[in-house]
């Protein structure tokens, strides 16, 4: 035994105050305990306090929403490290990947991971897509949440598409110019959205900008805002789960 | 089995499992017994579904799938770079000149449609009769059985859009023509099977 009683020492009522201060709750130990935590935390309260035991199995959601959501917040942090390194500009841009891929430390390693997620979160965010379709999963009172999930759909797959411009090398440029090509079939609005999305005639510096702004600006913006609407819905209509 | 939520007497004890006799029928005998010294907070019936706390059961599984899907891409990451070509001419068009793989779909219907109805009509249809869809779907069943047509549409659907996908990246090679040579290789090169 210590000379001081241990609930006597200032250190550890020191950082039992900031612990307290931070939690709120002690370990969740038991479910009450558990359910607080659930309750109290910022992070986990968008969940429920409980769920039912057959909706949370892998085999019903295949984790795909969940999963789509993780790819959102890895794309969302290995292209914040690509931004200290890319300048959209056409003389810079495709020099700055080389140095990315070349020069700077991890730099090929986290762009390669921005890349691939892109990629990944395209198949995952259709693949839930089609889960909460075979599962009838849109049917009433979630039909709105369905109508905000197409939103996310196409938001992801542009999300994906103004990215694709950005390294500036022969890929990049010619699949945008056959992307964009085929707005201007629309009738009457067609030629007038091409040229708004290019800022000209053809894909150039003015293309590259609004490409670059909509990438890391507009549509992530966007795509969070309908997430969060996404997810209160889940919570409000409440998961399906077991069929 | 039913379980009783919270309330009772608090911390130290998960959730009691109470018989199912008495809970099964409400009107009947109060639940009183030496597990409940005050009325619980969330009664469960039996019909009703089993649940668990969502920290740590889900929370843990999320973390799980988080990790599992970090470390995956991680590895493909360092074994695979992502493609980087020459820097971009606007005078010299690379033949073919494909879209995005998740949009070569819709370059492949160019090739088969005028252009109003592959580059405006069906996308627009595709998207304005997803958001409708639980409006026109009138069937409340959510089982698979009830709901043949329904499963047999989308499935035709998601059917074509990864096959158009498919043929647009894996099977059109020069000017966007068919070539079966990218999958099956050049018979005059290697010798047939
Ligand atoms: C960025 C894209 C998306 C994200 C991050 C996302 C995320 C999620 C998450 C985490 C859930 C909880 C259950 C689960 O993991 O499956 C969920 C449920 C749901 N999602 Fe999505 N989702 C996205 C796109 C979509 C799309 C494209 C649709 C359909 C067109 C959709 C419709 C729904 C519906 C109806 C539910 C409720 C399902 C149920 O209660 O069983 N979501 N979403």
């Amino acid at each position: 035994m210590s000379a001081t009683p241990r609930e006597a020492s200032p250190i550890r009522a020191f950082v039992a105050q900031i612990w307290g201060s931070i939690f709120r709750h002690g370990l969740p130990t038991t479910d009450k305990v558990a359910a607080r935590t659930a309750l109290t935390n910022f992070f986990l309260h968008i969940h429920p306090v409980r769920v039912k035991k057959s909706a949370i199995r892998v085999s019903y959601t295949l984790c795909l929403g969940g999963l789509s959501f993780f790819l959102f917040i890895l794309l969302t942090i290995t292209g914040l490290f690509l931004m200290f390194y890319y300048i959209p500009s056409i003389d810079q841009a495709y020099q700055n990947i080389k140095d990315l891929q070349f020069v700077a430390t991890f730099g090929l390693v986290i762009r390669n991971m921005h890349r691939w997620a892109a990629h990944g979160m395209v198949i995952t965010v259709w693949l839930h897509m089609a889960r909460v379709f075979y599962q009838g999963a849109y049917k009433p009172p979630r039909e709105f949440n369905w109508a905000i999930g197409t939103l996310l759909l196409l938001t992801t797959l542009l999300l994906s598409f103004s990215g694709y411009l950005l390294p500036w090398d022969q890929l990049a440029v010619w699949a945008i110019t056959v992307g964009t090509n085929m707005a201007k079939y629309a009738p009457l609005v067609g030629p007038y959205t091409r040229y708004l999305l290019l800022g000209g005639r053809t894909v150039a510096q003015g293309a590259l900008i609004r490409f670059y702004v909509l990438h890391v600006i507009a549509l992530p913006l966007i795509g969070f805002l309908l997430m969060v609407v996404h997810f209160w819905r889940v919570r409000k209509d409440g998961f399906t789960g077991g069929l | 089995m039913a379980t009783v939520v919270g309330g009772g007497n608090g911390e130290g004890r998960r959730a009691v499992q109470v018989p199912p006799g008495p809970l099964a029928r409400p009107s009947q005998r109060p639940v009183t017994g030496p597990e409940l010294t005050s009325p619980p907070l969330v009664v469960r019936r039996r019909e009703e579904e089993e649940t668990v706390v969502t920290f740590p059961h889900l929370v843990w599984k999320e973390f799980l799938a988080g990790l599992a899907a970090f470390v995956f891409f991680m590895a493909v990451s360092i074994q695979i770079n992502a493609p980087l070509l020459q820097r971009a001419n606007t005078a010299i068009t690379p033949n073919p000149a494909k879209a995005p793989w998740y949009f070569v779909g819709l370059q492949e219907l160019l090739e088969r449609f005028p252009p109003v109805m592959a580059g405006v009509a069906f996308p627009t249809f595709v998207i304005v009769f997803m958001i409708l869809t639980p409006y026109l779907d009138r069937n409340p069943s959510r089982r698979p059985q009830d709901r043949k047509v329904a499963i047999t549409l989308f499935t035709i659907y998601a059917c074509l859009a990864v096959a158009f996908v498919v043929i647009g990246v894996f099977f059109r090679s020069l000017a966007f023509n068919w070539d079966w040579t990218m999958i099956l290789g050049h018979p005059g090169l290697s010798s047939p099977v």
